[in-house]
């Protein structure tokens, strides 16, 4: 259910309409393409060996017997693959972080469970497996450390001795103002300690890859399932010491990334390499149990968030200090970047501090994953504007209204400097709080009820960045790629556009959206408008589909070059029908008069003029092609807010999330459906993460113990509550259309406004949580330390 | 995720399916739905010499059998028919109900509960309703037919009684008390449970109760009878007191594991709740879950 609000009254456009997704026909007949169903002619087989341990020195590896097996091929270890190759580089570096170096197989020590050692091919999947079990490896094991925290104490083990004197990979303070001070002024001051868990972002298609190599055209064509193929196929090129022009990546249909299929892993570069050597094609499809392992993890982070608030309950300051994991060693994308952008939220406060620190552990390494930091600070803030809510005894939704910055406010730089272009944030909180009846629910008392539970409220507003902005800002940071997106617009002698995108499609409706502004702004028919993504050796080099960036980047290309081919279709056809441009429009398959419309050409023949060159006016180049680069001018911000309704049993901590709504503004609506599939299916990872997701490790051994889809728990349909959307539509000033990025809204509220719904359902018993995900079972040690006034409200 | 080397077998009738367990020496495994071998092999956590693999034997194993007051469900009998099936609905809706929690509609149109009470997991709702009802599981082997009690039958976490040469050919109940209930919970929907509960008992026009059978799963290393706990509500009126001394005593034939799902201590504080509860459930109406 939706109630879109249009901010500007239009024509009908396509823009703003639920047309069919490009990409279902294919993938709801069967039709799809993905890595695996890719298998050329003499096809081998890749398997991987990967450490037991999460800490540990490989003392020999004996593997000739694996290599003399029947059906082997190749076996490689990594003193080979030193040789071979260079370390496969980080594409985000932390900022101010020491180079960690590492190549696709570990030859002296190992420092994650899962971590590839020794790699090998043959002519089945089982057969190189029984070879990966034939090869003896000796490890030593040494001393772990699997806490974030504990890796920063000083007895923790360095686990990078020969770059690093700690565990401590960088800090990065940033902010403004006198927190300290006002802090010290302040009538209340909240503070905890939050502890999100580590997740597996766990797209339906694991990571996948089929390499080929063509020795004597010098090709390798890689079909990598990945987000990134123009920044993969950089990589490869770098680690396998090729030139770019040597290197094609393919990316067909990808089943899910999510910010995990960011760049290249290990195994990218193995299949690629044994291909090499072999000079027969290699294929390797992580199975899940590898996944859980070796694909990386994402949000486990500690926050020590403080507010000060005056009498008033104005808000004075903020701090947080945060650490993040990063596991072993470094990802593409590395630990997550984006908290500290938004940890003052929607909030008016201009003392606020806050630092980064970035802890290397025993642990598979941490990567992108939707929302990259911004629901793990969310869930900290908002939990403490609650208690301190529950402090002043205000109510949580006005102390909310009262320090969230005003339309008439914006823009606004917050304390980090990001800036807060447009919106209307308390609108969306006020349209949440009717649309739950939160008068009536207030109303109602917290119970407990006749079924014995009890009844509580949780509110949060949050905003997000989505995009970023020039690649000035990239440079400082030491990214290894750019703010732009490009597109390459080929109009065909069937009179349709073909369209070119290095943007791969992986579930985000991308060639959809693109579809839709071409047409929109070229006049062309939807349907005759096809989109070709994903192949390094067709699209132009972009950079890729992460950050809520494509649509915000990806759309100014769009239009830049569907404006471009719409101008010369018209001159064209203006010299053809003998009219000025001026007069003439793009009607779906034709180009006509607009006062005449009689007076019209097809636009098939007009792109056969174009194309052969023929009948086409002196002083026109033939061809009908346009390539625009488009970087935006700023990072746009998303933000909304969202009410959960939860029915807590008290007795057994057991609990229903009853309702759920949310409002959220993503700026201009390309596609409705598309969107709102976009929020629901963030939604239902953050509830994932909210409720029922995280990796655990065994404290001694070090070993993760839930790394099967058995034991993690990452929710069904069935397990999601009802979900209420609202959307606002108001318009960005500093993107192409006004559009805001909306893939990872959905990931943020649902840990903090059910949390503060549990708290607020149990605020008799002074139940406070400060931990993700909100199990039953904490919902239930939470009840028993209050009531053995344990843990109660901080201070 | 690939199986280290076996031999397939697919026999055409139970004795020389036994014959060929037998001839492999105990090393040979049965694959009927395969919805927890197949996972196994994969992952390499069993590696048998062959999978005797008894799908081409519906004649024999396929069929729900009421006979008098005994119904025997064949060990091809998949979880999905005995769902639909009216003889499970009227006979042993106990049975029925819990079905409807194990795995989801794929799991449950390839798996057989013959199977499930080879599996032997701690957890599993077949295994918990065949002890709690007292099921006779009926096994094949190289010395002829056996039946074994299932109140015996579970040794241990994915450990039973079963002979290696053995195969289970049915699972027969016979007449089970007047109402039943069952509760489970896990950590999400159609998960593994954290703790399930099976209870039966049949009422006196008195308004005590008799044929009193407590069953408890996830609560220790194998599905357990709470004996206690059914002793202290046999043939008595269940009033609030019995109810909760009655919960309170199926602690003593708990011994809770400490996993992923949940603490040890958590497990033994839902228990006496959800029992409690479930119990008053049985009372309050005539229901099967
Ligand atoms: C996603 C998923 C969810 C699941 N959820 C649940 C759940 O909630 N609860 C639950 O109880 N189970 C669950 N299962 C497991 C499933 O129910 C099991 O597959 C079933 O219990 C075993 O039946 P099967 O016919 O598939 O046996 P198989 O997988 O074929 O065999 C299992 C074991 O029993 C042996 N075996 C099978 N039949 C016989 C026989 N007739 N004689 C001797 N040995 C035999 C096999 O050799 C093997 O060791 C789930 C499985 C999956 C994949």
């Amino acid at each position: 259910m939706s109630s879109v609000e249009v901010a500007e009254q239009q024509a009908p456009s396509l823009i703003g309409s639920s047309v069919p997704r490009k990409e279902d026909d294919r993938l709801l007949q069967g039709d799809g393409r993905f890595t695996d169903d890719v298998e050329p002619a003499r096809s081998l087989h890749m398997a991987v060996g990967r450490c037991p341990f999460p800490h540990a020195r490989i003392e020999s590896i004996e593997a000739a017997e694996a290599a003399a097996m029947p059906g082997v091929h190749q076996v490689l270890t990594g003193v080979e693959v030193e040789a071979r190759t260079e370390p496969i580089s980080v594409l985000r570096p932390v900022p101010g972080a020491a180079d960690l170096p590492f190549y696709a197989l570990a030859s002296e020590v190992c420092v994650f469970e899962g971590q590839p050692v020794v790699s090998v091919v043959a002519e089945s999947r089982q057969l190189a497996e029984d070879a990966v079990e034939a090869i003896w490896i000796d490890y030593e094991p040494l001393a772990h450390v699997s806490d974030p925290i504990a890796a920063l104490a000083p007895e923790a083990p360095v686990l990078h001795p020969e770059r690093m004197d700690s565990n401590l990979l960088a800090s990065n303070p940033q902010g403004r103002g006198e927190p300290e001070k006002r802090l010290a002024e302040a009538v209340v001051v909240v503070e905890d300690s939050f502890r999100i868990g580590r997740v597996s972002p766990l797209p339906m298609e694991p990571r996948a890859v089929v390499a080929e190599w063509r020795p004597g055209a010098r090709e390798l064509i890689a079909h990598v399932s990945t987000q990134v193929p123009h920044l993969v196929r950089m990589q490869l090129a770098e680690s396998l010491r090729l030139g770019e022009s040597e290197v094609r990546v393919v990316t067909g249909d990808v089943g899910g990334g999510f910010g995990l299929k960011l760049g290249l892993y290990p195994e990218d570069l193995l299949a690629c390499l044994h291909a090499i050597e072999l000079r027969r094609p290699v294929k390797w499809t992580e199975d899940r149990v590898e996944h859980f392992r070796a694909s990386t993890h994402a949000r486990e982070a500690v926050h020590d968030f403080r507010i000060a608030a005056d009498a008033e309950g104005r808000f004075l300051a903020m701090t947080d200090t945060y650490v993040t994991d990063l596991g072993g060693q470094n990802s593409p994308f590395g630990s997550a970047q984006l908290s500290s952008i938004v940890f003052t939220g929607p909030y008016r406060v201009e003392d606020a501090t806050v630092e980064r620190r970035v802890a290397v552990t025993n642990k598979t390494p941490i990567g992108a994953y939707r929302g990259y930091g911004q629901p793990e600070v969310n869930f900290a803030r908002e939990l403490l504007v609650d208690r301190l809510a529950r402090r002043l005894g205000r109510d949580p939704l006005e102390l909310r209204l009262q320090n969230m910055l005003s339309e008439e406010e914006l823009p606004w730089k917050n304390a980090v400097g990001a800036l807060y272009d447009s919106g209307d944030y308390g609108r969306c909180l006020r349209m949440v709080a009717e649309r739950i009846d939160y008068g009536g629910l207030r109303a109602a008392g917290r119970g407990p009820r006749p079924d014995g539970r009890y009844v509580g409220v949780g509110f949060t507003s949050f905003v997000e960045r989505t995009g970023y902005a020039s690649a000035r800002f990239l440079a400082n940071r030491g990214s290894r790629f750019g703010a732009h997106e490009s597109v390459t617009l080929r109009a065909n002698r069937s009179g349709g556009i073909d369209l070119y995108t290095g943007v791969s499609t992986f579930g985000q409706s991308n060639e959809t959206a693109f579809a839709q502004i071409c047409a929109e702004v070229h006049g062309i028919d939807y349907a005759a408008v096809r989109v070709h993504a994903g192949d390094t050796g067709a699209t132009p080099l972009n950079t890729g589909a992460f950050a809520s960036r494509t649509l915000i980047a990806g759309s100014g290309a769009v239009r830049e070059a569907a404006a471009a081919l719409r101008a010369k279709t018209l001159r064209i056809a203006a010299a053809r029908l003998e009219l000025e441009p001026d007069a003439l429009e793009i009607a779906g398959d034709v180009v006509r008069c607009r006062e005449q419309p009689q007076r019209a050409i097809g636009l098939a023949e007009i792109h056969v003029a174009a194309i052969t060159g023929q009948g086409i006016p002196g002083d026109e180049e033939p061809g009908l092609e346009v390539t625009a680069h488009f970087e935006p001018s700023a990072a746009a911000f998303a933000y909304g807010s969202a009410a959960a309704v939860v029915a807590v049993d008290a007795e057994t901590g057991e609990f229903e999330i009853e309702r759920f709504v949310m409002a959220h503004d993503s700026g201009r609506i390309v596609n409705p459906r598309a969107v709102e599939g976009q929020v629901r299916g963030a939604l239902a990872q953050g509830f994932g993460a909210a409720l029922s997701e995280e990796l655990r490790y065994e404290e001694d051994s070090g070993q993760l113990l839930n790394g099967t889809m058995l034991d993690y728990f990452v929710p069904t349909a069935s397990d999601l509550p009802p979900i209420e959307l609202l959307h606002t539509e108001v318009p960005s000033p500093v993107t192409p259309f006004g559009v805001r990025g909306v893939g990872e809204t959905g990931t943020i509220p649902p840990g903090a406004s059910i949390a503060n719904a549990v708290c607020d359902a149990l605020a008799e018993f002074g139940v406070e949580i400060s931990s993700l995900p909100i199990t039953p079972e904490r919902v239930w040690r939470a009840l028993r330390e209050a009531s053995n006034g344990g843990e109660g409200l901080e201070g | 995720m690939k199986p280290a080397p076996f031999e397939y077998v697919r026999p055409s009738s139970v004795a020389e399916a036994v014959a060929t367990l037998e001839a492999h020496g105990g090393m040979a495994r049965v694959l009927a739905g395969g919805q927890s071998l197949v996972p196994m092999l994969g992952m390499r956590l069993m590696r048998p010499s062959a999978v005797v693999d008894i799908n081409g034997l519906d004649a024999e194993l396929g069929q729900i059998e009421a006979r008098g007051a005994e119904t025997t469900i064949g060990a091809l009998v998949r979880y999905s028919e005995a769902e639909a099936s009216p003889v499970i609905a009227e006979r042993l809706p106990l049975l029925r109900t819990a079905i409807r929690y194990i795995g989801d509609r794929q799991v449950r149109n390839r798996g057989t509960l013959c199977g499930a009470v080879a599996q032997s997991d701690p957890t599993g709702e077949v295994a918990l309703v065949a002890l709690t009802l007292g099921a006779t599981v009926v096994a094949q082997g190289p010395g002829g037919v056996r039946e074994l009690a299932a109140d015996g039958f579970f040794v241990g976490s994915y450990a039973n009684a079963l002979a290696p040469e053995e195969m289970i050919t049915g699972l027969r109940f016979g007449v089970v008390p007047a109402r039943g209930a069952f509760f489970e919970r896990g950590r999400k929907h159609n998960d593994f449970a954290l703790l399930s509960l099976a209870v039966a008992a049949t009422p006196e026009p008195d308004g005590s109760w008799r044929d009193v059978r407590v069953g408890m799963g996830g609560i220790n290393d194998t599905p357990v009878l709470a004996r206690a706990a059914a002793a202290r509500l046999e043939g008595q009126r269940w009033d609030e007191a019995a109810l909760a001394e009655a919960a309170q005593l199926a602690l003593e034939d708990a011994d809770p594991p400490e996993d992923v799902r949940a603490s040890a201590e958590y497990r033994a504080h839902l228990l006496p709740i959800h029992l409690r509860r479930l119990l008053l459930s049985l009372v309050e109406e005539p229901r099967h879950g």
